[in-house]
């Protein structure tokens, strides 16, 4: 079967594919951020509440403080790029979505058990003791970590066509792209990035907070970004098999294949190799921002990735448009007003701690 | 089309998307009427300076933050992952569209979550005003994300222009967008008290208990009024045809109309006993009941607005199977298989037409249907369908009356494809339906002699076949009653019709002479009927024999409603019984001539085609699961109780509601019993031959127990339609007199069928039924050979006109000599051959019609020179055998 015969035609863009790609890029930043917060402090939690509960109990309450926030941020941030997604890819995403139906609307029950005992890991902190604190957050994790794996599947399956005749042998929506030769380690980037993102997190964290005992706030900093240079040093090795997992024509436009790939491409690697360094020599902010622009050029990356994947088959610009901008302009009168207003309440609720501080 | 389809099976598509949806809306409100409840509450305690209502406040704070934040939102997101699952084409027109109205859908979202979120960890930590402000801003955040929601959730049901323009602010801006937009707002604010209960009646203090539930019952009660008037306005604002469909509230919607009916005023009365005073257990259990009948209550209202826009899933726009209206044309017309992108098999044949029909299904079907699971369980729906056939045809239909289901979007191949996977794999059955095995019967030809022999005495039936409905305990479409006729020619030069002196007696053959031992008809007949019958006794006192009575025409003799059943006392099948007519000249008692005719009865309606259920006897009878479904469907469609009154031992004749020209006088308000059935069942039927008549006339069907059409025109390869038209037109021509006559249901019938052989509908005549019917002449014009092939739209004008009650120029009837409509001579009697000819055997040893072949003398007793009796009868029978 001819997997391009299987493609639905896809419905018309009421803006030029360039604005959605803008806001995808945009959002999904902000959610690659979200995740990697949430999935690296849920980590890094359990890890010490395993290694050495007692010494770390502050920094876990701490954290399980701030672990439902995440979640919340994680999957509204996730709404606007999935949204944007379906705009320019839908017909390739709600397909791979249907081949794993039944996996793919799981993720909604996971998130509900992973969102429900982050809040009952953050509530019972201080009376349940330690082992089934252990166990909410663990299974929380494990929610979240099955879901990130479902993703990378469905991520992988909307790009690969060639599998998509699969469904004839599994209709029932339990098919997984498993036999997809970038699954693991694509997988695994997205994870050990989450490691390093959220050590970074957890040393910005203890930055601001200046209640804390000054030893014990530069101790946090210091072992968040040890967890932010370990992890951002495996990263590198499981990105270099990640790299050559990949089809060779994906592969090629990264190492000279196209210039604008191979320079973004390289840019990640001097970001990684900036993130390190800051890092290991504990300096935050250069860490901070090598680390910012690390992720945005690996969204940058990762987009061309995808149109190299679908070159044989598709590319957003040839979808057609049906123009009707004032939808458009509506929006991005509503998302200034509306970030103007959540400025001022974030500034608002920052008040309000200085004061309940002072 | 377009997709591939998730095989859901057993949850199917319908329930996966509700189980998600009613909870998501059901907290979704609430988290929208619940932010003004937090704010105001926290107002109101700040405005009566008290502690315990702020402490409560921030504790029902806690509660709203869980239930809307883990539950609402998250369920919210799964709608969206759910729909694109179940319905994706649907929702790619709904993400393209509105993809900017998501957008701005997303930013209320995001501010929404970080303003309660800095509400909650703030609460008694900022100053009242900021907090409050903060208050507001989650209230207006969340109303906005239902403003931007509501007009692409609207949208779905009334697109409005958006249809003609694509226009994103015609899709938004919808005719129900406004009056949807009050009535949610409402009922969010009712489900704020709803859920306000649930942490009021948790307070320990009773006073303080009973003040807040109080104020929780205030929010419950007070937006009822404004309530009752949005759902009035959002009716109002619907599309004509929806408003009628819910006016005439449709069986698929009526629990959830009766259910949103009932639980609106179960909640004020809810509400205002909340506000007694009340032990704390009482007040928890009622407030987690009141929860229920919530849910209940905005389940029932979304369930009716999804079923308001069936078959659509954008309404006019996209069906329910995710095709297209303006494709449906040419997918119906090139095939559903060929035109989906994910189906593995183009072309259907005799080796994968279960495994094309498995894809059609879940193609066509599985959006809506689970198999074998708790909603549109596919198996349920389709198991009173008795073949595979019966099924195709039900398929073919699917879009008929009172339906909420879109037209099938494919070929007529693949009808039957997808009625065989649901048939043999979804069912487990075997359409093994063979051609009826008829036991040989044996006939006596009674003597005559024509040299010695002084009479002819000829009988014939009233009817080809009288076919009877024998299901007495629910309901009788036609009572066992033959009506047989009789007429005595004295032989002579000159012959003469005798009816004074002579008395014609005639018995019924004695295998078939109790017919009350078969049927139920007489235990029912007073209820059926509106008198007593004596059992084996006719509607007009005639039993199985007896003497026949002279007509109004003073020539003939007929025992009108002779009991007759297909039943015999042996157990065996006998749809044409034997009646022995005697006529005896009553001053002498002498027998002067004798005859032995036909008298065909048969039970074989095919209702159980479709309404399921076996056949009452081995080989026939509508049983009482057939005869149930039939006034199931019926009470469902026509809002009638016979069902009930069937098992209360009032069972009905059809004709008491339905008129029947045939002297039944009816309701005159509703269609004839004819137009009635044929107008409905066509739809059924359509594009077919003289199968579409065997469906239900199963005693015509050339494999059953009857095979009623065994006259000269059968041998000569003419059908039902021949005569009668094919369905569609039959029915068009019975439902255009009712549409004349002032009929409300007849042009809704009329609207859903079009003729077929006849380009317009102006170009076919109304007919009724019994009346006006095919005329003889229209072929045999001037009673010579037929000039054209087919008797169609050439009806009879008047009763006079009609083959049964027509005579020559010297008043002998037509039947006497021909024989009843659909057995006219020569015959082929499928049990015994020459039974139906035991007349012209009898009389002049060979099965054509008596006089033919120039054999005057056997009543003139000479050979005769003159066409006396109609122009043509002296010439040599054309269609020897």
């Amino acid at each position: 079967m001819n997997p391009a015969a299987l493609i639905p035609a896809p419905d018309p863009l009421q803006v030029p594919w360039g604005w959605f790609q803008l806001l995808l890029l945009l959002t999904f930043f902000l959610h690659m951020v979200a995740m990697n917060i949430m999935i690296g402090c849920a980590v890094i939690s359990l890890v010490k509440q395993l290694v050495n509960p007692a010494k770390n109990q502050t920094l876990c309450r701490d954290i399980g403080n701030k672990l439902t926030y995440a979640v919340a941020f994680t999957v509204n941030f996730g709404v606007a790029p999935l949204l944007f997604l379906q705009v320019l890819y839908g017909h390739f995403i709600y397909t791979s979505s249907i081949i794993m139906g039944a996996c793919w609307l799981s993720v909604i029950f996971f998130l509900i058990a992973a969102y429900s005992l982050a809040y009952l890991h953050k509530f019972r902190f201080d009376t349940w003791q330690v082992g089934p604190r252990r166990w909410l957050l663990g299974t929380s994790l494990a929610c979240l970590l099955l879901i990130g794996f479902f993703f990378t599947n469905n991520m992988t399956l909307m790009l690969t066509p060639a599998a998509w005749p699969q469904y004839f042998r599994h209709p029932g929506g339990f098919f997984l792209n498993l036999a997809e030769p970038t699954l693991v380690a694509r997988y695994l980037h997205s994870m050990i990035a989450a490691v390093a993102t959220g050590g970074l997190f957890l040393a910005l964290l203890a930055h601001f907070q200046k209640q804390l005992p000054d030893g014990e706030r530069r101790a946090r900093i210091k072992n968040g970004l040890h967890w932010f240079t370990y992890a951002t040093m495996v990263q590198i090795a499981i990105g270099i098999v990640f790299l050559l997992s990949l089809p060779k024509p994906v592969l090629r436009i990264f190492v000279g294949g196209n210039w604008l790939a191979t320079l973004l491409f390289s840019g990640t690697l001097i970001g990684s190799y900036y993130s390190i360094k800051f890092g290991a020599r504990e300096r935050l902010w250069p860490a901070t921002a090598a680390l910012t622009v690390t992720i945005l050029l690996m969204i940058l990356v990762r987009d061309l990735a995808r149109h190299a994947y679908l070159a044989p088959y598709f590319h957003p610009a040839d979808l057609p448009v049906t123009l009707q901008y004032s939808p458009l302009v509506t929006f991005l009168l509503i998302l200034v007003i509306g970030l103007g207003i959540i400025a001022y309440m974030l500034r608002l609720g920052w008040l309000s701690t200085k004061e309940g501080q002072s | 089309m377009n997709y591939p389809v998730w095989e859901l099976t057993f949850f199917g598509g319908g329930l996966t998307i509700a189980l998600m949806a009613v909870f998501h809306v059901f907290i979704s409100h609430f988290a929208i009427g619940g932010g003004l409840f937090l704010v105001l509450t926290e107002w109101y305690g700040y405005r009566q300076n008290s502690t315990a209502i702020v402490d409560y406040v921030k504790a029902h704070t806690r509660f709203f933050l869980l239930v809307t934040m883990i539950l609402g939102g998250m369920t919210g997101v799964g709608i969206w992952f759910v729909i694109s699952l179940i319905n994706p084409a649907t929702t790619s027109i709904l993400i393209h569209n509105f993809v900017f109205g998501w957008a701005i859908e997303w930013v209320f979202f995001v501010a929404e979550i970080v303003s309660l979120l800095i509400y909650y960890y703030t609460f008694g930590r900022m100053n009242r005003r900021h907090h409050l402000l903060l208050g507001w801003l989650y209230f207006i955040f969340a109303w906005l994300s239902l403003f931007a929601i509501n007009g692409i959730i609207d949208f779905m049901l009334t697109p409005g222009r958006w249809l003609a323009t694509g226009n994103f602010w015609d899709g938004i801006f919808n005719p129900s967008f406004w009056p949807s937009l009050f009535f949610r707002t409402f009922v969010a604010l009712i489900l704020a008290g709803l859920y306000g209960f649930l942490t009021a009646t948790a307070l320990k203090d009773e006073a303080f208990r009973l003040r807040m539930v109080r104020y929780c019952a205030l929010w419950l009660l007070t937006p009822f009024a404004l309530l009752v008037a949005s759902t009035w306005w959002y009716v109002q604002a619907l599309p004509l045809p929806i408003r009628t469909m819910l006016t005439q509230q449709p069986p698929e919607l009526l629990v959830a109309i009766k259910t949103f009916l009932v639980t609106a005023p179960l909640l004020v009365l809810g509400g205002l006993i909340m506000t007694s005073k009340l032990p704390q257990t009482a007040t928890r259990s009622l407030a987690a009941l009141l929860m229920t009948i919530g849910l209940c209550y905005l389940g029932a209202f979304e369930y009716i607005r999804e079923g308001s826009r069936r078959p659509y899933t954008i309404y006019d726009h996209i069906y329910s199977h995710s095709i297209p209206k303006k494709n449906l044309g040419t997918v119906a017309k090139t095939g559903l298989l060929k035109n989906a992108r994910w189906a593995q098999h183009k072309e259907i044949t005799g080796q994968n037409r279960l495994a094309a029909g498995r894809e059609l299904f879940f193609l066509a079907c599985a959006s809506c249907h689970s198999v074998g699971g708790p909603t549109r369980n596919i198996v349920k729906l389709t198991s009173g369908y008795n073949s595979i056939e019966a099924l195709a045809a039900r398929l073919s239909g699917l879009d008929g009356p009172n339906s909420a289901m879109p037209p099938f979007p494919g070929t007529a191949a693949e009808q039957t494809a997808l009625a065989t996977y649901i048939f043999e794999v979804l069912q487990q059955r075997n359409d093994s339906a063979a051609a009826a095995a008829l036991p040989p019967k044996q006939h006596e030809v009674p003597p005559f002699d024509p040299a010695t022999s002084q009479y002819v005495l000829l009988g014939w039936n009233e009817y080809g076949m009288h076919t009877i409905s024998d299901s007495d305990a629910f309901f009788t479409l036609r009572p066992p009653g033959n009506t047989i006729h009789a007429m005595l020619i004295k032989r002579g030069p000159t012959p003469q019709v005798i009816s004074e002196g002579i008395d014609i007696h005639y018995t019924v053959e004695p295998g078939s002479a109790n017919p009350d031992g078969q049927v139920e008809f007489w235990k029912h007949a007073a209820s059926l009927t509106g008198r007593e019958l004596s059992p084996n006794t006719g509607l007009t006192g005639n039993g199985v024999s007896g003497l026949m009575r002279v007509a109004a025409d003073g020539r003939t003799f007929s025992a009108t409603e002779v009991p007759l059943v297909p039943y015999q006392k042996s157990g065996g099948y006998l749809p044409y019984p034997l009646v022995t007519l005697t006529a005896v000249e009553r001053a002498s008692s002498a027998m002067v001539a004798t005859a032995t005719m036909v008298a065909p009865v048969s039970s074989e309606w095919g209702c159980r085609n479709c309404h399921g259920g076996p056949w009452r006897t081995a080989a026939g009878g509508v049983s009482p699961e057939t005869a149930e479904n039939i006034l199931a469907v019926h009470d469902r469609y026509a809002k009638t109780t016979l069902v009930k009154q069937a098992k209360a031992g009032k069972p009905l004749r059809c004709q008491i509601c339905h008129p029947d020209p045939r002297g039944e006088q009816g309701n005159p308000a509703l269609p004839s019993l004819s137009a009635a059935m044929h107008g409905f069942h066509a739809n059924f039927l359509k594009g077919r031959g003289a199968d579409a008549c065997f469906f239900c006339h199963q005693d015509a069907a050339p494999h059953g127990a009857t095979r009623f059409f065994r006259g000269i025109h059968n041998e000569l390869g003419l059908d039902c339609t021949t005569c009668h038209g094919v369905i569609e037109d039959h029915a068009l021509g019975l439902l255009l007199t009712e549409q004349q006559a002032g009929k409300k249901t007849a042009a809704k019938r009329l609207a859903r069928l079009k003729p077929r052989r006849v380009r317009t509908l102006a170009e076919l005549k109304p007919r009724q039924a019994w009346i006006n019917e095919p005329d003889c002449l229209g072929c045999h014009v001037d009673f010579q050979p037929p000039g054209v092939s087919t008797a169609f739209n050439q009806w009879t004008a008047s009763e006079a006109e009609l083959f049964r009650r027509r005579t020559d120029n010297l008043g002998i009837p037509c039947a006497a000599c021909h024989n009843s409509a659909h057995a006219i001579y020569p015959t082929t009697n499928p049990y015994d051959a020459e039974r139906d000819n035991l007349m012209p055997r009898q009389y002049q040893g060979n099965p054509y019609p008596l006089g033919a072949n120039k054999n005057c003398a056997l009543c003139h007793t000479k050979e005769m020179k003159e066409e006396m009796h109609h122009p043509n009868s002296l010439t040599m029978f054309r269609n020897v055998r």
